[in-house]
């Protein structure tokens, strides 16, 4: 076969592909699939994966001093949760992977070099209980509000862990609520810690969604509106945030530190000050406040186990 | 009259006090075991070896802290104070654990540096669910009946516990000899501990006279014949009989370790036991 | 490196299913890894189905699975003819009993 006729078969089955998309069918991993559909899941669900791996840290330095049995146990059955949800998802990019002949082995060897970047707000500090509950109710909130955007993905096996993923966020977002709610009706040193932790993580709640578009879209932005992989733009969703989470900030009597921040009814959108967008550019590089710690602890842990990795590939089927 | 060897209620334990002082002694012995332990093991979540065990882990946890709560709120029941307050508040001489439950999983800390040893989480978890098994059929016939009823629960998901633990034990003694090596370590270490397991402290007398659990002996005995059962089918040494610790848990001694767990878990508790958390 | 060696160097792919009740069918959860089958037996109820019931659990290697390839699913589609397999294609029954009936309640009542 000459190169010419290689590469128009090439751009039919790309074609093809891309109809299936257009029609709304849903994209199997043994689906053939253009690189770069391949790639753009692989960035997402990678990042995605280790979030949620990372992401178990922050609320994890709580577990262990939840302040009464019950919330020893709700914080720790969430914290199972995260790390669950990094088990589905590292599941979906593991067979993502396969045919470039990479494990999960590999994701973390990327998480530990930098390479693979997991999401700001698991960069930052969680200095009291408060911030547990912060984390749950509006770190949470704003994952919900992400991940339900992505229920429609056009690729089958994300959405499939990204329903489970949600179902149980939902949970999550109540346990974080509870916790909040028990602070908001407190004493006033219960307030002040709830108070504190609000001011702490909006900016870092900002920065969550991503940068502003600034009417341009970037080319990543293009490649998964194309393939329906994602389909509302950072703004849209920061503003969907706000929507549901500003006014229940204020009726809880708490203040934001964004005191220009305000709902603009003829335009339909919140105004607000933008966090310091260089600043989030250094957080995800892993130059955040807790990054250098956290990585360290996944690292740590991740070689303390590697004989015990050893010694269960010793065991690879004998027992099957 | 009331027939103590078949106690209906916490009001009718209430009205004897020696069964009553004999009754809380246990349960304190019962609660703490699974408390500390489940505490040690929520320091392990986000850290163990394979993220698919990270998860079943901390489900295993979770259960033995339900099973503490379950304990803790007998007690209340028996005027023993609020279960928050016990669990959190008591000092580290009021506690009767065993050594075993509490000592720290590695060196470092969970926030700094965990360099925390699986193999000794193994060999501690699947040795006291051993124990815990033998303990919970005994209680099956406790004189203290609300006792004996949720021994049963307890032992359902206990027997869970144990498989995933039995298989962790029998992989890790049948793979490389590295994990052996480690593996029979960590056993050597928690035989160290295992003697005051067993003990039922001060009252011991007081407990088996008033039928709430079996004798130390009997315990012992029969621990030793299912973990040598067990030991033979995986090729695994008996590390003979279990060693003493220089503390007995069971009367209220403890090691450092114990003191930092407290201080640990009771943190935020105590910025105001009285506000609602 | 050999197929083998390969083969030492990562855990294989386990897909779990679970059946609620003993009268139900078996569910498709999810996978995960494992080195072998027991291990993955331990592990699935834990990952999988923590807060639902579960009568009983299957894991199976995910290469002794046998799909059908992509590009022969779409021959599982069918034509929307086959009405006669199915209640909706005997909608009419109910009316006509009734007409019986009706016809029956008439004649008695004539008698």
């Amino acid at each position: 076969m000459n190169t010419k006729v290689a590469e128009s078969n090439q751009d039919e089955k790309r074609a093809q592909f891309q109809a299936r998309i257009e029609r709304g069918e849903k994209i199997e991993a043994d689906d053939w699939m253009p690189d770069d559909y391949r790639n753009q899941l692989i960035k997402l669900i990678a990042m995605h994966a280790v979030s949620e791996i990372m992401g178990a840290l922050p609320e994890k330095e709580w577990v262990p001093k939840a302040p009464t049995l019950r919330r020893k146990l709700a914080i720790m059955a969430k914290v199972q949760d995260e790390v669950g949800h990094g088990q589905l998802l590292l599941r979906v990019v593991e067979d993502l992977l396969a045919p470039l002949g990479k494990t999960r082995e590999d994701l973390f060897e990327d998480l530990f070099t930098g390479r693979l970047k997991f999401h700001n707000v698991f960069h930052m500090k969680a200095p009291t209980w408060a911030d547990a509950g912060v984390i749950g109710w509006l770190v949470d909130g704003a994952a919900i509000i992400t991940q339900t955007m992505s229920l429609d993905s056009s690729y089958a096996p994300y959405a499939r862990a990204l329903y489970r993923i949600c179902a149980e966020e939902k949970f999550h977002a109540q346990h974080g609520e509870s916790i909040v709610l028990e602070l908001a009706e407190g004493t006033p040193a219960q307030r002040q810690l709830l108070q504190d932790a609000v001011n702490r993580w909006w900016p870092a709640l900002l920065m969550f969604f991503g940068p502003p578009d600034d009417g341009t879209i970037s080319s990543n932005q293009q490649l998964n509106m194309q393939y329906k992989i994602r389909t509302q733009t950072n703004e849209e969703l920061r503003q969907a945030f706000f929507d549901k989470y500003v006014p229940r900030i204020f009726h809880l009597g708490l203040t934001l530190p964004d005191k220009t921040i305000r709902y603009d009814e003829a335009e339909g959108k919140w105004h607000y000050q933008q966090p310091d967008w260089e600043e989030f550019k250094q957080i995800v590089r892993g130059n955040g406040p807790r990054s250098a710690q956290r990585l360290q602890l996944r690292k740590v842990s991740y070689e303390e186990a590697k004989w015990v990795r050893d010694a269960l590939l010793a065991k690879q089927c004998v027992a099957g | 009259m009331i027939d103590y060897s078949r106690v209906q209620s916490a009001q009718l334990a209430m009205q004897n006090a020696a069964y009553l002082l004999a009754l809380k002694e246990l349960l304190f012995q019962l609660a703490d075991d699974d408390f500390i332990l489940a505490y040690r093991g929520s320091e392990w979540l986000g850290l163990a070896p394979h993220i698919e065990e990270d998860v079943a882990f901390s489900s295993i946890a979770q259960d033995t802290m339900g099973h503490a709560v379950i304990l803790y709120e007998m007690l209340e029941e028996l005027g023993a104070g609020k279960a928050d307050d016990l669990a959190q508040l008591r000092n580290p001489e009021d506690f009767r654990n065993a050594i075993l439950v509490e000592r720290r999983n590695g060196a470092g800390e969970y926030l700094e540096n965990p360099h925390y040893d699986w193999a000794y989480a193994i060999a501690r978890n699947y040795s006291y669910g051993l124990f815990k098994q033998i303990r919970l059929e005994s209680l099956h016939n406790s004189s203290y009946l609300p006792l004996a009823q949720v021994s049963r629960k307890m032992l359902t998901e206990l027997n869970y516990h144990l498989f995933h633990w039995q298989v962790w034990i029998r992989h890790l003694a049948e793979s490389t000899e590295e994990a052996r090596r480690r593996l029979e370590a960590a056993l050597e270490k928690v035989w160290d501990d295992i003697g005051d397991l067993f003990s039922l402290g001060p009252l011991a007398a007081h407990m088996v006279n008033f039928g709430l659990i079996a004798g130390e002996e009997l315990l012992l005995q029969r621990w030793k014949e299912k973990g040598k059962e067990v030991f033979h089918s995986i090729g695994l040494e008996w590390p003979g009989d279990p060693r003493v610790p220089q503390q007995n848990g069971r009367a209220g001694e403890h090691t450092d370790d114990l003191v930092q767990a407290l201080a640990t878990l009771s943190e935020v508790y105590r910025l105001d036991p009285t506000a609602k958390w | 490196m050999s197929n083998q060696e390969q083969a030492q160097q990562t855990f294989s792919v386990f897909e779990v299913f679970s059946q609620k009740h003993p009268i139900s069918g078996f569910v498709h959860q999810f996978s995960l890894l494992a080195p072998n089958h027991e291990v993955a037996l331990s592990l699935a109820r834990e990952n999988f189905l923590r807060r639902e019931p579960c009568n009983n659990i299957w894991v199976v290697k995910r290469e002794d699975i046998h799909a059908i390839p992509p590009e022969e699913r779409r021959y599982l589609e069918r034509m929307d003819n086959k009405s006669y397999r199915e209640t909706k294609g005997y909608g009419d029954l109910q009316a006509r009993w009734r007409y019986h009936k009706e016809q029956y309640e008439k004649n008695t009542a004539s008698k």
